[in-house]
């Protein structure tokens, strides 16, 4: 009862992004089952949902970045979630019209898609807001379970459906550990919320056993969502089976959102950590095993949607030094931003890089091989130059925004002595120039013509071509980014 | 100002040669080259020689969190391989007017790119920017090399851009860890060499791991990747081989000059200790490069692998003349670095027109070329000559300073270096004579007969002569007044020899605005 005393519209206003989401999210559906059960035309589908996007993301930018709880504490706005909420509701955007051009997910269900899709966001929201273990848990699954079904939407038939059993069993799997870390924290500092556990975690992280294992077993709940080192072993089959603007979502969003938790974790669960702590020292060869398996793997893929999954557990990777950073650097945010900066570029370049397989994506069997790009620098100049344009971006080759991100995870490691984590990292990095250059070798250098033919989708190379115009402005100019995400984290 | 419309100007004609129609691409890049070139010839009139400072600096805040700024100047060092750089994009679109028939846009987009960078590279005095252009400038010549090239290009363009890629992740490591050093010492964060010449970087002789060491490491790693050094030269054979001419020609005269550039630059006057203790492993390397450079390129079946190995060997005797490093050998391997481009980049254009007539590069289809195209045969006589050092031409002088510096000190390495010299003699002349003089061999007659058909001509042609003229007038201009081009690079180069282990530069701004002083530096805790 005492939740409806301090009950106030200010709490339902700054929610009111996830609001509009939901109930946009509903209108397709709804004009759907008024409709006799027929699909209404795509178009108007995707205009409603954007639609809630774009105020969402206009009700986000208006309401500003303030540090503010609400519901009683169980939420927690802030500089971070600021900026990630304007960054998940980008993507969203970015997949909805990827979708919607893409033949594999704009089929008879278009409507359910989008309604999941955008339910997906709220979810990614609700995390990022949560300040209290139970509301992020709730708002994981959320998220998780309309991904399971998004997933198996796909008009493909075996592999899709595949994917999403073997993400759902696995999921649920890490769901379960996870939820069994925030009991046993739960059980040590009585209390689920944030700002308490805070209090006690100092000293619990030291003395109580009990304690270790629950910040453990959420570390691992989360090592899954966002693919690191030993359970990474989804990441391919899911990423290949799903379709692509659903890889996109998940591929950013997911990893974006969680990465972020992880982030709050660290600081907020095992806080004050030096990097002898064995947790830390664990995180690092987590991170050493992580760069190295997804580059060394991602050198034998044929399938282009492969490749981009381990290229994407290599990222995680990079990402996790910051973490690891930040983790020990207490007060300094420079490893926080870095990872912030991280996110923010490789949801770029990964939006741009899936944006452009699901243009080339032949009809309902999602097999792009590398072999099928051949020529396409001839056939399609303006898709390949954007492709290898992406591929150079993710292999960190300046001038893009790839390099400044590996620039500013490595200063940050650099900074904290993590001198070993810089140079394997590097090491790594070398390995994976090799796979990011196949594909332009396939669609600049070889003489024979391969299968995939581009066809008209403008709103896609709209995305994709803004992607473009991010990754070079941003390599360039790297400064008002970064700025803005220090910004974002010195607001207290 | 100057310098950065210098840099960005070739990134201005890439965008509008994307809007060219087909039919003029060629000339318009021929026009908007040449006009970069005589744009450039403007930094002589600008240049003040007498100085040893950083000149016509610009300074403008770039990542001012990390105290990154865009700082580029010109100095005595980087002076005449700046002019060499825009000197030879013009003369490379000549040469390439009839071998590059497929996707000419997509070429001549490529070579303006390249130029950019590598004048960024040349031209940058902040070391994060130098290595965003040290590193961007692989993507155009990976292009070039990948698509334009030879049978096996995407074995050659891939191993290109790995192995250097390789050395230069290292340098960005250090680069970083030179930036966090300036914070510890400064308490601010820099990332300008200057800062960095200022830096007590902490040295312990005859040790491995400490900072002096390990820093110089990293940096020589990509520097002698990309010069090449023996052992990791083995890239550079195959690179140039695969290469279209104009690559070829880009490759050896300007992109290999980044690699001895930045050891003038970065590693010797930044680590002058670890420099000093262990200069003997690079003398070492060097003299073993050219004399096993040496000894290979005589046994090559082709012409092209030849010059490149003769590449090997020659940039060897740069990095003898570096490292040896008095005020004679120093001299001699900057003015070396211009006299290899020259000599070098010609025999390669040689090699490729040539080739262009024959369709073959091996020495044994090939006998009395000389008499079949007397004109092709003075040319390339002349730039052998260049290239084995003979008195009157530049070659001479460059490596005559080298041995001059590195006898009175090193008298060892000089020894053994001067045989290169002569095995350079032996397998230069060796080919001259197989190609050139001797019976017309079958090839060369069917092929004559060939253009004969054809209505075309066997010997040189106007095009051709007109980027070969340069060329031999250079060869003979810096051989005989050698100090019409050294005078601009002395007070540097003294400089730099005289004030070893305190090397501190002064700026000289091209006006007021161009130094913004960098403020908002984030500091972290």
């Amino acid at each position: 009862m005492e939740s409806i005393n301090h009950f106030s519209w200010l709490d339902v206003l700054l929610v009111s992004p996830a609001l509009v989401l939901f109930f946009s999210s509903l209108i397709p559906l709804l004009s759907k089952i008024f409709n006799g059960n027929r699909e209404t035309n795509s178009f108007s589908v995707l205009a409603s949902a954007l639609a809630g996007v774009v105020t969402a993301l206009g009700l986000t930018v208006t309401l500003g970045s303030t540090h503010k709880p609400a519901f009683d504490g169980m939420l927690q706005f802030d500089g971070v979630s600021f900026f990630v909420s304007i960054l998940i509701l980008l993507i969203t955007g970015a997949s909805l019209i990827f979708a919607k051009e893409n033949t594999s997910s704009n089929n008879h269900q278009f409507s359910e898609f989008v309604f999941l899709l955008l339910n997906s966001a709220v979810g990614m929201l609700t995390v990022l807001w949560a300040n209290d273990l139970m509301v992020f848990f709730i708002g994981m699954e959320l998220m998780s379970l309309c991904l399971y079904i998004l997933i198996a939407l796909s008009s493909e038939g075996k592999l899709s459906k595949e994917a999403s059993l073997k993400y759902f069993i696995l999921g649920s799997f890490a769901s379960a550990i996870l939820l069994y870390g925030v009991a046993l924290i739960y059980g040590m500092v009585g209390s689920t919320q944030f700002s308490q556990i805070l209090e006690s975690a100092r000293e619990l992280i030291l003395t109580s056993r009990i304690y270790l294992f629950g910040v453990v077993f959420v570390i691992l709940g989360l090592c899954f969502k966002v693919s690191l080192f030993p359970f990474q072993a989804w990441t391919p089959d899911v990423y290949q089976g799903s379709p692509s603007p659903v890889t996109a979502f998940m591929a950013t969003g997911v990893k974006t959102v969680c990465f972020v938790v992880f982030l709050k974790t660290l600081k907020i669960l095992v806080v004050g950590l030096d990097s002898s702590h064995k947790l830390i020292e664990v995180l690092q060869w987590i991170a050493a095993l992580t760069m190295l398996l997804g580059n060394i793997a991602a050198l034998v893929q044929n399938n282009v949607k492969r490749m981009l999954a381990y290229s994407s557990i290599s990222h995680s990777g990079y990402i996790l030094i910051g973490l690891i950073v930040s983790g020990v650097s207490g007060d300094d945010f420079f490893g926080s931003a870095s990872i912030l900066f991280y996110l923010a570029s490789y949801s770029i370049m990964t939006l741009g890089a899936f944006g452009i397989v699901s243009i080339l994506e032949k009809n309902y069997d999602m097999q792009l091989q590398v072999q099928d790009l051949s020529g396409l620098g001839k056939r399609s100049p303006w898709l390949a130059g954007c492709f290898t344009l992406v591929l150079l971006s993710l292999g960190g080759i300046p001038p893009t925004v790839g390099f400044f991100a590996k620039f500013y995870i490595f200063s940050a490691a650099l900074k904290y002595q993590l001198i070993w984590l810089a140079i394997w990292g590097v090491l790594s990095s070398i390995i994976s120039i090799y796979y990011y250059l196949r594909p332009i070798v396939f669609m600049y250098m070889k003489n024979e013509e391969g299968a995939v033919l581009p066809k008209e989708k403008t709103l896609s190379f709209g995305v994709i071509s803004a992607s473009m115009v991010l990754i070079l402005v941003f390599g360039v100019m790297s400064q008002p980014l970064f700025q803005w995400i220090i910004s974002a984290l010195g607001v207290h | 100002m100057f310098l950065s419309t210098l840099i960005f100007m070739p990134f201005v004609f890439a965008l509008i040669v994307l809007f060219v129609p087909s039919k003029y691409i060629r000339s318009v890049s021929f026009g908007l080259a040449l006009g970069h070139f005589f744009y450039s010839l403007n930094l002589l009139r600008f240049f003040d020689s007498s100085s040893h400072a950083i000149q016509l600096a610009q300074k403008i805040p770039w990542l001012p969190s990390l105290g990154i700024t865009y700082f580029v100047g010109v100095d005595g060092i980087s002076f005449w391989l700046v002019l060499l750089s825009t000197f030879l994009t013009p003369i490379v679109i000549l040469a390439s007017w009839e071998s590059i028939k497929e996707n000419v846009r997509g070429f001549h987009i490529s070579l303006f790119a390249l130029t950019s960078f590598m004048l960024g590279s040349f031209l940058a005095i902040d070391g994060v920017l130098f290595y965003v252009f040290f590193e961007a400038s692989l993507i155009p010549m990976y292009f070039i090399i990948g698509i334009w090239g030879g049978q096996r290009r995407l074995y050659a363009t891939v191993k290109f851009f790995i192995y250097t890629m390789l050395g230069s992740l290292f340098m960005l490591l250090a680069i970083i860890y030179l930036m966090k050093l300036t914070q510890v010492q400064f308490g601010q964060m820099s990332a300008s060499i200057l800062d960095w010449y200022k830096l007590e970087i902490p040295f312990v002789a005859g040790e491995f791991i400490n900072t002096q060491t390990l820093l110089m490491i990293a940096f020589s790693l990509a520097f002698a990747i990309k010069v090449p050094l023996f052992p990791l030269h083995t890239w550079l054979p195959d690179a140039h081989v695969e290469a279209p001419t104009s690559g070829s020609v880009v490759l050896a005269a300007v992109m290999l000059k980044m690699g001895t550039y930045g050891f003038l630059r970065f590693v010797i006057p930044l680590f002058p200790g670890a420099v000093d203790y262990w200069s003997w492993v690079f003398l070492l390397l060097a003299v073993v490069g050219i004399i096993y450079g040496a000894l290979v390129a005589m046994v090559q079946p082709d012409v092209k692998k030849l010059v490149a190995y003769s590449s090997v060997s020659h940039m060897g005797y740069i990095v003898l003349g570096l490292f040896v490093f008095n005020n004679y050998s120093v001299t001699g391997a900057l003015y070396q670095m211009l006299n290899h481009g020259i000599s070098t980049g010609a025999l390669f254009l040689l090699v490729g027109l040539i080739y262009e007539r024959t369709h073959s590069r091996e020495i044994s289809k090939y006998g009395g070329l000389a008499s079949a195209a007397p004109w092709i045969g003075i040319c390339f006589l002349i730039v052998t000559f260049s290239s084995i050092a003979v008195p009157m031409t530049n070659g001479f002088v460059g490596e005559f300073l080298i041995l001059l510096g590195s006898f009175s000190t090193k008298k060892p390495f000089a020894v053994a270096a001067s045989t290169g010299v002569v095995l350079g003699a032996a397998y230069m002349l060796w080919m001259t004579k197989k190609v050139f003089f001797g019976v017309e061999s079958d090839l060369v007659k069917s092929e004559k007969l060939h253009l004969k058909e054809k209505g075309e001509k066997f010997d040189l042609r106007w095009r051709e002569v007109a980027y070969l003229t340069p060329f031999l007038g250079l060869i003979f201009w810096m051989g005989i007044f050698p100090g019409h081009f050294l005078s601009y690079s002395t007070a540097s180069l003294q400089h730099l020899t005289q004030s070893k282990g305190h090397y501190e530069l002064q700026v000289l701004f091209a006006s007021e605005n161009d130094s913004k002083v960098v403020e908002n530096n984030y500091q972290g805790k």
